[in-house]
């Protein structure tokens, strides 16, 4: 049974303010991907696929920023999925403890980012930090780390500092979803003697999994897009080992005013996220049924 | 309500919402009673204050002429302010930093010509080199900072310490301070320090001014010797224990600290931290000094200036001649001493009256022997980023040749 | 010993939440060099001052309201625009919603330092540049892919047979979508709702871009210029993040009953 003609004008008033406001410019953007605009002056040339050409023979620091990118989103997907849907499990029901730790949990979600690099900023400093002074204090010393100078972990600790913004606001949407699914077969699964992993895997887990592939989906994206917190907590470094795609394009067009070439790492960057968006949709969808 | 009742509303509220925005815009510089304003931007939020009484005071002088002061954090100011300042939306009067911006600037075509003004008579003619390109004076510094190392002279008096003349004195001076207990150097190292202590520390081993211009020729490579004994060097600061513990995740505020609570004796960092420093431990006695990096005979510079603030007038701008004035205002010695003595910065205008005991302790620095930030002639940003993830790399414990080698290849991407 | 091993999972994270806010709301009350050599430890005493330096030396009142005047546009709008095209994609034939679904995710992934010029210059010669309907359309805009994909995904899950028993019943779309479809997605927009509430708040980016008028600086944007001020002064920093932040935990607070009953009257019905 079809929706009547009339379903197309619903569509209208979004998708107008979409198409101007947000294809228009992107598509002038991926127009910029064949110059070599600098981002200010009113004349430019086209170079064809060269700036294409260049990030995949010359480019080492994108590969790098690519490889990291990887790195920061599987931790943060993983940790940041699980966390959120275990404690959604736990505070499915809407009593009050619940509801107070779901605001509680949910409360990093309402700083901005810049207010959170600041926070975390301080709580990591080597000598004069929370952590570090606390580690200290109880003799852990040999677990007072050097969070983020350290090359190899500091992208991990920024993956923690995302995870901690963003779990409450993941847990959310899985809770909308449990509380979706009718008590009632909670119900027959316990009469038919279920326990509780087979409860999960029968009752659970196929109605839980649309809001699963929305956390997946959102946080894979968001974790690309974690611009504000790297770039005010570490701006890449130390020796580019938390640059990200998204902080290199950044300062290849407000640093080095490369705008064209910007533009062609934007592209990439846009399928390379398409791409891993689509599978992991592809994969949960047919996990659920 | 039907779908087209529905679409109606949504039409009459957008077109109230846009409607309410033209009658909301008025971007005119002239008002109803013939005053002008000026739009002045800038990136010195710690300034607001002493510009906010240095306008008042414009304004009552220049009767007519209205100041509007946008402050950006440099961050941003980078990024979005050169898009506004190119449509002549904001930034009649704005500010460049030297370098690369400058450059980038000029490229563009955003500033006037300000060579002919009486005003830049009143700068000291030898600091104005920052910004000026092709014989024309685009812009002019306004401030003059000195990017080296700051130390505590009361620690350095207790321990009996002289300032240090060659590698070897530096190395014996930081070695007395930490036998004594004290981190000799507190090093931002996760972000300022690098960039600035890089400075001082190649000023000698590369003396020649437009080494960063040869690199990106390619008729220099980092993996020679200049620059591999910098990174050497900067190893063996690191190895020796001579910055604090986890230098490379200590943030400019961290290392401030360390200094402030006399756990350091010398800040990485530049004359600018002076303020802040004093700030949180008033009575602290501060002097300037840089590594020298070769035997005493054979250094060439004392230490290292930078000319920076540089104000110029929008070539887009409405308001030319009122935003000439202004800068004309600024550069009036009562004005610059007011403002150099309340936000301790030294100036590249003429004859200001330093009144503050850090800016008197520190002028003798004018007249030293100091070049130009070397750093801030290179002029593509994917370089500079690579010359100092370079020496991260090495504080984090790569060898200096292959941490070299590492950052040639990014610059190999950029020289023709 | 499984309730117990939830109840100490629930705590200690808890607790890495808390600890830091703590951390936050004390420095509040302490000197620079009091929080560096004391970070754990209350303060000295509870002194407002830095509080109030800040409402005496800002325009808070402005700020606040332009920030709450754009948050709330902005996201019944989103929402509305949002959930009619989401309710649509349900209801097209697979192809044009699989069509119009991928035009909407697409734009998910597009980041956005690089539209930002395009879309600055755009803004500018529309003449939108420092009024707060300019931030408010951007800012639907911009965040419609995000409602669209996750209200779709949520109104996928209605039992087709409920639209079109409906439809049968001589019921038109816009019927159908005011009786079926939104009653029946009130969990998934009273979260949609949230997460749109806190993006807009916290928005940064477009109203540096837009906004160079103090009669038009939103929260975030005043809160960036005072750290530019206070480099490096934590605890005026913290002040100011909690001045900023106070509003959205109060409307929390308050509004976490309204989503509340939202997500049961949901829940009932499932």
């Amino acid at each position: 049974m079809k929706a009547g003609k009339s379903i197309y004008l619903f569509v209208v008033p979004g998708l107008i303010l979409y198409l101007i406001f947000f294809i228009y410019p992107t598509i002038s953007a991926l127009f910029y991907s064949f110059t070599n605009w600098d981002g200010l002056s009113t004349e430019y040339d086209f170079v064809g696929v060269s700036n294409y050409v260049e990030i995949f023979t010359a480019d080492a620091i994108f590969r790098k920023s690519l490889v990291n990118n990887i790195e920061f989103m599987l931790f943060v997907v993983i940790f940041q999925t699980l966390f959120s849907l275990v404690f959604a499990l736990f505070l499915t029901k809407n009593s009050k403890r619940s509801v107070f730790l779901r605001a509680l949990y949910f409360f990093p979600t309402i700083l901005s980012s810049v207010s959170v690099a600041f926070i975390w900023s301080y709580m990591y400093d080597p000598n004069l930090g929370l952590i570090n002074t606390v580690m200290q204090a109880i003799n852990l010393d040999s677990l007072a780390l050097n969070w983020i100078g350290n090359e190899d972990i500091a992208i991990y600790s920024i993956s923690a500092v995302q995870v901690w913004f963003h779990t409450g606001q993941m847990l959310i949407i899985f809770v909308a979803g449990l509380q979706g699914i009718p008590k009632d077969l909670y119900e027959v699964a316990k009469m038919e003697g279920a326990n509780k992993w087979q409860t999960f895997k029968k009752v659970t887990w196929p109605l839980v999994a649309p809001a699963a592939t929305i956390v997946v989906a959102y946080t894979t994206i968001q974790s690309f897009k974690a611009f504000d917190l790297i770039f005010a907590m570490t701006r890449g470094g130390p020796n580019y080992s938390t640059e990200i795609l998204a902080t290199l394009i950044y300062n290849t067009a407000f640093r080095s005013y490369r705008f064209g070439y910007a533009s062609a790492e934007s592209v990439i960057f846009m399928i390379v996220i398409a791409i891993i968006t689509i599978v992991q949709m592809r994969v949960l969808r047919s996990k659920a049924t | 309500m039907n779908v087209k009742h529905m679409m109606l509303a949504v039409f009459i509220l957008m077109t109230v919402v846009l409607g309410a925005c033209s009658s909301e815009s008025s971007g005119e510089s002239d008002s109803a009673d013939g005053s002008k304003t000026i739009s002045f931007i800038h990136w010195r939020g710690e300034d607001k204050e002493v510009f906010d009484k240095l306008i008042e005071k414009f304004e009552k002088e220049n009767e007519g002429i209205k100041v509007d002061m946008t402050i950006y954090p440099s961050e941003q100011y980078q990024s979005t302010a050169q898009t506004l300042i190119r449509d002549g939306e904001v930034g009649d009067v704005f500010t460049s930093f030297p370098g690369s911006q400058f450059e980038i600037m000029d490229k563009a075509g955003l500033m006037t010509d300000l060579s002919g003004e009486e005003f830049v008579s009143n700068f000291n003619e030898s600091l104005l080199e920052a910004g000026q390109k092709d014989g024309k004076q685009w812009a002019v510094p306004y401030q003059l900072v000195f990017n080296q190392p700051v130390y505590n002279k009361g620690i350095f008096e207790e321990l009996g310490i002289e300032i240090p003349e060659s590698w070897e004195e530096f190395l014996a001076m930081n070695e007395t301070l930490k036998e004594n207990g004290y981190s000799p150097m507190a090093f931002p190292g996760a972000d300022i320090g690098p960039g600035q202590l890089m400075n001082s520390m190649m000023m000698n081993n590369a003396t020649d001014e437009d080494i960063f211009t040869q690199l990106e020729n390619g008729e220099t490579k980092l993996t020679d010797e200049w620059w591999v004994k910098t990174l050497s060097q900067f190893k063996e600061l690191a190895d020796k224990g001579y910055f604090q513990d986890d230098s490379l995740g200590t943030k400019h505020d961290g290392a401030i600290a360390l200094m402030a609570q006399e756990k350091a004796a010398m800040l990485g960092s530049g004359s600018y931290a002076m303020a802040s420093i004093k700030e949180q431990n008033p009575d602290m006695e501060l002097g300037l000094l840089a590594p020298i990096t070769v035997p005493a005979d054979e250094a060439v510079y004392e230490g290292i200036h930078t000319t920076t603030f540089m104000l110029a007038v929008n070539k887009n701008s409405d308001t030319k001649d009122e935003a000439k004035k202004f800068i004309e205002f600024l550069s009036q010695p009562e004005n610059a001493s007011t403002y150099a003595n309340e936000t301790g910065q030294h100036l590249t205008v003429n004859d200001v009256n330093y009144e503050s005991e850090v800016l008197k302790n520190t002028a003798d620095w004018m007249d030293k022997d100091t070049r130009f930030q070397p750093r801030y002639l290179i002029n593509s940003a994917d370089i500079e980023k690579a010359v100092i993830a370079s020496i991260q790399s090495v504080i984090g414990g790569t060898s200096p040749e292959d941490a070299a080698a590492e950052a040639q290849k990014v610059v190999d991407q950029f020289v023709e | 010993m499984d309730r117990l091993g939830k109840r100490v999972l629930l705590i200690i994270y808890a607790a890495i939440i808390i600890i830091p806010m703590l951390t936050v709301f004390f420095s509040t009350f302490k000197t620079t060099s009091q929080m560096y050599e004391n970070p754990i430890g209350l303060p000295e005493s509870f002194n407002f001052s830095n509080y109030v330096q800040i409402f005496n030396e800002t325009a808070m009142a402005t700020y606040f309201k332009n920030s709450v005047i754009v948050t709330l546009v902005s996201v019944t709008f989103t929402l509305f625009f949002a959930s009619l095209i989401a309710y649509a994609i349900t209801r097209m034939n697979k192809w044009m919603g699989g069509l119009l679904f991928g035009l909407f995710t697409l734009g998910m992934m597009v980041p956005a330092q690089v539209n930002m010029i395009p879309l600055y210059s755009l803004i500018y010669r529309l003449d939108l540049t420092n009024t707060l309907s300019g931030l408010m359309i951007v800012n639907i805009s911009v965040t419609l892919p995000v409602a669209v994909f996750i209200l779709t995904g949520f109104m996928k899950t209605i039992p087709k047979e409920l639209f079109e028993a409906c439809t049968i019943d001589g019921a038109n779309n816009w019927q159908v979508y005011r009786r079926i479809a939104l009653p029946l997605s009130l969990p998934s927009l009273s979260a949609t709702a949230i997460f749109l509430f806190v993006m807009h708040w916290n928005d940064l980016l477009y109203p540096l871009l837009f906004i160079t008028k103090d009669e038009y600086k939103t929260l975030p944007l005043a809160l960036l210029e005072f750290q530019g001020q206070y480099m490096t002064n934590f605890p005026m920093l913290f002040t100011g993040v909690m001045i900023a932040s106070a509003p959205m935990i109060i409307a929390y607070v308050f509004l976490q009953r309204y989503f509340i009953a939202g997500m049961t009257a949901g829940s009932v019905k499932g």
